[in-house]
């Protein structure tokens, strides 16, 4: 935690409350981390998806609900995260696992490299913008004999493990993704890129004549979700051991966290983990009715948009008070 | 040299095309500041209530228009009455997420009632016509497509210009609540504006559907194509869109000679080089 953030005193917390949080928290590592010993295959890989779906929510819920910056482009950086890590393990020989940073590294450089032309869009410009970024990375992996043109390729150095090495190595990586993400986000909230951060979202011309940096704040915000967003995505082909174009550079990804995001509740970090709670309950549920659950899945997000902007989570903080992540801010009292 | 021109002319041409689809989402974006996600699926939607009546009437698919352009024009004022004027007031962002809820929902719907086959819009004679100049060929499909597209420009520049619904819609985008307040009903002028982008669109479809089959998957890419010509061309210029929309067309057909599945990257490519350089859009408007 940041001291340079004055106004953010987190409320002490007894020593027992202390203890039995501690306690909670033991527990619930202990039964995320042994889930291999006691759940099948399928559970391992759906909570594989649940983890890097909820970790490109979770970015895209940053990028939107505190840098304005709204993205329908975000699986470019789920393709080129995935397509480092087979690119790298497969021509280098290299573990998967140790290859998962460079993944991120990949991303975070193709951020700042699409940064140059898309900054200089904004709003529902930027917006629409990252998605052209997006198709242009999809018709290259397309054309690209090197990575296998449209049949992609296998992560081969996998082949080496058994299959219950293989699922757990899996299944661990994308738990650490996905809390890595959310601990990620609170620091970031925490600490003075998301004060900037919010006061930018509320009233840029404020935050500017007040001294904040708003370009360099955003740009930042960028590189973050973007190396959260390709990590997430590496992790998730390593789990169906093959990437394609079609579906790493899919708009799939970026729809289902618009969908958790809209749904959970934008602006929000509580939003995005009920989000992808609903998301994945309704998709269990009724997935299997092709078209009509897109269609139902569209319209439950047009209704929430206009009928409850600020998503699920606003309808439980609008009745209780609470603040888990200990991210928002409250006027200094005098 | 004839292939070169050849191109270049082809290129000009589905670049006609192109712009026409950008035209409505240019209106959108200058009146109500808001982006139509869904505007792509809107094109196909169009392309698929054509092809829905020519069947229904055995006519072609000009004819057909007769029916398409005021059932589309409806669509598109009960659309913005029912849903999107819920969201316009509330920032750019609200109606983007909206309507890419509007854009997924319309992919289904289509692909439910339509299954997810491939069709095109037969148009006999007309498709098969063409002129040979100097040795170099055109086709007439795509000569009739590119006049119907500066006619509706033109159409569209002189509403803006001379008329009284032009006034309004200036009025509107430069100062909505000014507007308001000297008696402009926005919430109704929106829909009408919407009504005509579908009308716009309607053509814009059938000309699409004649020249090229398409699936209920088809939308997006048309989405970027248009934004592309809008943004090429400069904001609140309807001409710019014009030509933002030829660039677009001229760059990747020229692509696709370099290698045939490239022709749409080098669109994008284009476009993004274009930003680097000028920003503002190729024909923005300076003043303010």
């Amino acid at each position: 935690m940041t001291a340079a953030v004055s106004i953010d005193v987190p409320q002490p917390a007894g020593p027992r409350m202390k203890t039995l949080k501690l306690l909670l928290l033991g527990m619930g590592v202990a039964l995320l981390v042994g889930l291999p010993w006691y759940a099948s295959f399928g559970t391992q890989r759906l909570l594989v998806e649940v983890f890097t779906v909820f970790t490109v929510a979770l970015a895209w819920n940053l990028l939107a609900g505190y840098g304005g910056l709204v993205v329908v482009g975000q699986h470019m950086f789920v393709g080129v995260g995935a397509y480092a890590l087979f690119a790298i393990s497969n021509k280098l020989g290299m573990n998967p696992w140790l290859a998962l940073p460079l993944g991120g590294a990949a991303g975070a450089l193709f951020a700042l490299a699409s940064a140059l032309p898309m900054f200089r869009l904004s709003g529902p410009h930027f917006a629409v913008g990252t998605w052209v970024v997006a198709e242009m990375m999809r018709i290259l992996a397309l054309n690209s004999e090197w990575l296998g043109a449209g049949g992609g390729m296998p992560l081969e150095a996998l082949g080496q493990f058994d299959r219950w090495t293989r699922n757990a190595g899996v299944y661990w990586a994308a738990a650490a993704v996905g809390v890595g993400a959310l601990l990620v986000a609170r620091a970031v909230l925490r600490g003075r890129l998301g004060l900037a951060l919010m006061s930018v979202r509320d009233a840029e011309p404020a935050a500017a004549a007040c001294g904040v940096a708003v370009q360099r704040a955003k740009l930042a915000l960028w590189v973050i979700a973007a190396t959260l967003t390709s990590v997430a995505g590496a992790v998730a082909y390593m789990n169906t051991l093959q990437v394609t174009p079609d579906a790493s550079f899919s708009l799939n990804w970026t729809a289902a966290a618009i969908f958790i995001a809209v749904l959970g509740g934008i602006g929000t970090i509580e939003g995005p983990i009920l989000g992808t709670l609903l998301y994945f309950l309704l998709r269990e549920s009724f997935a299997g009715y092709g078209a009509w659950y897109f269609i139902g899945l569209g319209s439950l997000a047009i209704a929430t948009m206009v009928l409850a902007p600020g998503g699920a989570w606003s309808l439980v903080s609008s009745r209780w008070s609470i603040d888990p992540f200990g991210v928002q801010r409250d006027m200094p009292q005098p | 040299m004839q292939t070169f021109i050849e191109t270049l002319a082809g290129g000009l041409m589905l670049g006609a095309l192109y712009a026409l689809f950008g035209l409505g989402l240019s209106l959108s974006l200058g009146v109500m500041k808001m982006i139509n996600i869904a505007h792509g699926d809107l094109i196909v939607l169009g392309a698929y209530l054509c092809s829905s009546v020519m069947q229904a009437l055995g006519a072609g698919p000009l004819t057909s228009m007769i029916v398409v352009v005021p059932a589309m024009f409806g669509i598109g004022w009960l659309l913005q009455r029912l849903l999107l004027n819920r969201v316009v007031g509330r920032g750019p962002l609200s109606p983007l997420l909206l309507t890419f809820g509007l854009s997924i929902v319309l992919q289904n719907v289509l692909q439910e009632v339509f299954t997810a086959d491939t069709r095109s819009l037969q148009a006999g004679d007309l498709a098969l016509h063409g002129f040979d100049i100097g040795g170099v060929s055109l086709g007439l499909l795509p000569l009739v497509s590119t006049l119907v597209s500066v006619a509706i420009f033109a159409m569209t520049g002189w509403l803006i210009g001379h008329s009284h619904w032009g006034r309004q819609a200036r009025a509107v985008a430069d100062d909505p609540a000014t507007a308001r307040l000297v008696g402009v009903d926005d919430r109704n002028f929106f829909a009408l504006i919407t009504g005509f982008v579908l009308a716009v669109i309607a053509v814009a479809a059938v000309l699409y559907g004649i020249r090229t089959p398409f699936s209920p998957t088809a939308g997006p890419e048309r989405l970027l194509y248009s934004f592309e010509a809008v943004v090429l061309g400069g904001l609140g210029n309807v001409w710019g869109t014009f030509i933002g929309g030829l660039v677009i067309g001229v760059a990747q057909l020229f692509g696709a000679k370099i290698s045939s599945g490239l022709g749409p990257f080098f669109g994008h490519l284009v476009f993004l080089l274009a930003l680097l350089a000028r920003p503002q859009g190729l024909f923005a408007r300076n003043a303010r």
